[in-house]
């Protein structure tokens, strides 16, 4: 009787970009994004149908034209470019010390994290550490910045989904009122309620006032209670849960070579995260305890973000309490703008942003006598938005229209930082 | 078939014999070995993620004979260099210790660059940029249209030789 060898098991994961993915997560089927509509199916009827730029549900400026046969998607092409202001021309005309207020505005929902990854870039090219209490509150208030703009994220993505959960904009009022508390810690931190010009090469401007700690402290108890509220309300929802789950499904795969990081790649099961991965400021200080989920769906970034929201707030806490004492800044404050020079060369350093990485690299030229010059010769920003949004070609293709609307908002894009 | 190796500029040397010289920089690579050196950090070392695509002009520079004291013997002459781009790369290999690696090449003002789309699906929209910006054109790249500017925009605003106050219609 002849044995047939047993068939050798299928590997239950496979290796993709130094991650283990399970192989069901891996789908090959994108949509094609140069598809020749020419060739296109020569029954059916294709209409072109232009979203935006100015629409609201497209955060921003963004122009994507749509493909439809009857109500699905045949072929997505975003155009850019509706709010470029020369971002990286004007950063080769600026000193390295006031190019922090100008990046400010990139991304205009989280401008802490614009402000640590370009002056990390500085000082890497300066070759000088910012000191341990600089470190601290650097992390801490990344990661306030992190919980107000996954706040805002939540309120506006309930208003993309608009009727579904009762107009949506209830939903958004609550996130904006528990926003509106960690710019008053901003405020009380900077003077600014926006664009703070906190950071500055080799440190702070600011210094923590008296007091902040426990305002700090007050308000996330607040806005950790609150959280459980939005739960409520959206978790179960049986109509947030209709329009979310399976829709929008992104290839763990593809979102790599698009360059896709931060809470859309965890959503897919990509356990990937520069705070625990590559720690930079104070994130060595504390365990970071990477969320990641499996469906890569709109539903799970949704839960994935207010898993992350959390996070960051025991994050906070973990580093309140331990605050060094010492200087804020590793530079004299007085002579900054005509200190930093920093010898000719090349640098890139990246943050783990709310939206994935962001990140500079930057050319310093040469200046007179040898020396470095005063300004970046290229300064190039790495912003997670733009990434996100040339993923939106492959997965919209065979979707309804109103589904796009919502992966379009699940996808958090920022234009002010695409576009730069 | 995908091996652990802790220094890909090592991997790099040793695979292909260039020699890196700045580490934020990585290897200088010949244009017709880009695709095949791409297509090996992916599929052999497994960089799946593209962190950006950047170019850089530098202007056409005379040629320069440093100072020196007469009797003195003359210094060498630093040579004119050309009207060109530094084109570099930076992928990056996911999870707990990350790495990236760089890569780079140079492309003198009217020659063409390989296009890496066909590697990385993200290399498409960084490729764009840069050939919007700053004028490197990309061969075989599929669409290679502007995306920041208009399309009919005179010039590439991050050439060194476009001036900052350069003059445009108010409605653009």
């Amino acid at each position: 009787m002849a044995v047939t060898p047993s068939p050798t098991p299928e590997p239950a994961t496979q290796r993709v970009g130094g991650l283990e993915l399970p192989v069901e997560l891996l789908r090959p089927a994108w949509g094609d994004p140069y598809l020749d509509l020419d060739d296109y199916d020569a029954e059916s009827d294709v209409m072109a149908l232009n979203l935006g730029p100015q629409h609201p549900s497209t955060h921003g400026v963004l122009r994507v034209k749509l493909f439809m046969d009857g109500e699905v998607c045949v072929r997505a092409v975003p155009y850019l470019g509706y709010l470029h202001r020369g971002v990286e021309k004007l950063c080769e005309k600026l000193s390295y010390a006031n190019v922090t207020p100008i990046v400010d505005k990139n991304d205009y929902v989280s401008p802490m994290m614009n402000e640590l990854a370009i002056n990390m870039t500085f000082e890497k090219l300066m070759g000088c550490e910012p000191p341990p209490r600089a470190q601290v509150i650097r992390t801490i208030v990344a990661e306030l910045q992190r919980v107000a703009s996954h706040l805002l994220w939540v309120g506006t993505f309930c208003l993309d989904i608009g009727g579904a959960i009762g107009g949506g904009a209830s939903a958004f009022m609550h996130t904006f009122r528990e926003r509106e508390l960690i710019l008053e810690i901003f405020e009380e931190l900077t003077g600014c309620r926006f664009h703070y010009n906190h950071h500055t090469v080799g440190g702070q401007r600011h210094d923590i006032p008296a007091g902040w700690d426990t305002l700090v402290k007050q308000t996330l108890d607040h806005i950790e209670r609150r959280t459980f509220e939005y739960e409520d309300m959206l978790t179960e929802n049986p109509v947030f849960k209709a329009r979310t789950i399976g829709v929008g499904v992104v290839d763990p795969k593809l979102a790599m070579a698009c360059g896709v990081s931060g809470p859309v790649l965890r959503a897919s099961g990509g356990d990937h995260d520069l705070r625990r991965d590559a720690p930079y400021a104070a994130y060595d200080r504390v365990d970071v305890d990477v969320q990641v989920r499996t469906e890569g769906d709109i539903y799970a970034r949704y839960l994935l973000r207010l898993a992350e929201l959390r996070e960051s707030i025991r994050i906070v806490r973990c580093l309140i309490d331990d605050i060094p004492e010492g200087p804020i800044c590793a530079l004299k404050a007085v002579k900054l703008p005509g200190a930093v020079k920093p010898k000719p060369g090349f640098a890139y350093t990246a943050i783990e942003s709310p939206r994935g990485e962001l990140g500079t690299f930057v050319v310093a030229g040469p200046g007179k006598r040898g020396k470095g010059g005063p300004n970046p010769y290229r300064c190039k920003i790495r912003p997670p938005s733009y990434h996100v949004l040339s993923l939106l070609p492959y997965i919209a293709p065979g979707e309804n229209l109103s589904d796009i609307i919502a992966i379009l908002g699940s996808l958090d894009p920022i234009m002010g930082e695409a576009d730069r | 078939m995908i091996v652990d190796h802790p220094d890909t500029a090592a991997w790099v040397a040793e695979r292909f014999g260039w020699q890196t010289a700045d580490p934020e920089l990585g290897p200088q690579v010949p244009a017709d070995q880009l695709v095949a050196l791409a297509t090996a950090l992916r599929d052999e070392l497994d960089f799946a993620y593209v962190v950006y695509c950047v170019a850089v002009h530098y202007p056409a520079e005379d040629e320069i004979q440093p100072k020196f004291k007469e009797g003195e013997e003359p210094p060498p002459v630093i040579p004119a260099k050309p009207d060109r781009c530094l084109v570099t790369y930076r992928v990056r290999r996911l999870g707990p210790g990350t790495t990236t690696f760089g890569f780079h090449l140079w492309v003198p003002t009217g020659e063409t660059c390989p296009s890496l789309v066909d590697v990385w699906a993200g290399m498409d929209w960084q490729e764009r940029e840069q050939y919007d910006l700053v004028g490197v054109v990309f061969d075989g790249h599929p669409d290679l249209r502007r995306i920041m500017m208009s399309e009919d925009w005179p010039g590439h605003p991050l050439r060194r030789d476009y001036a900052i106050d350069t003059r445009h219609h108010p409605w653009r």
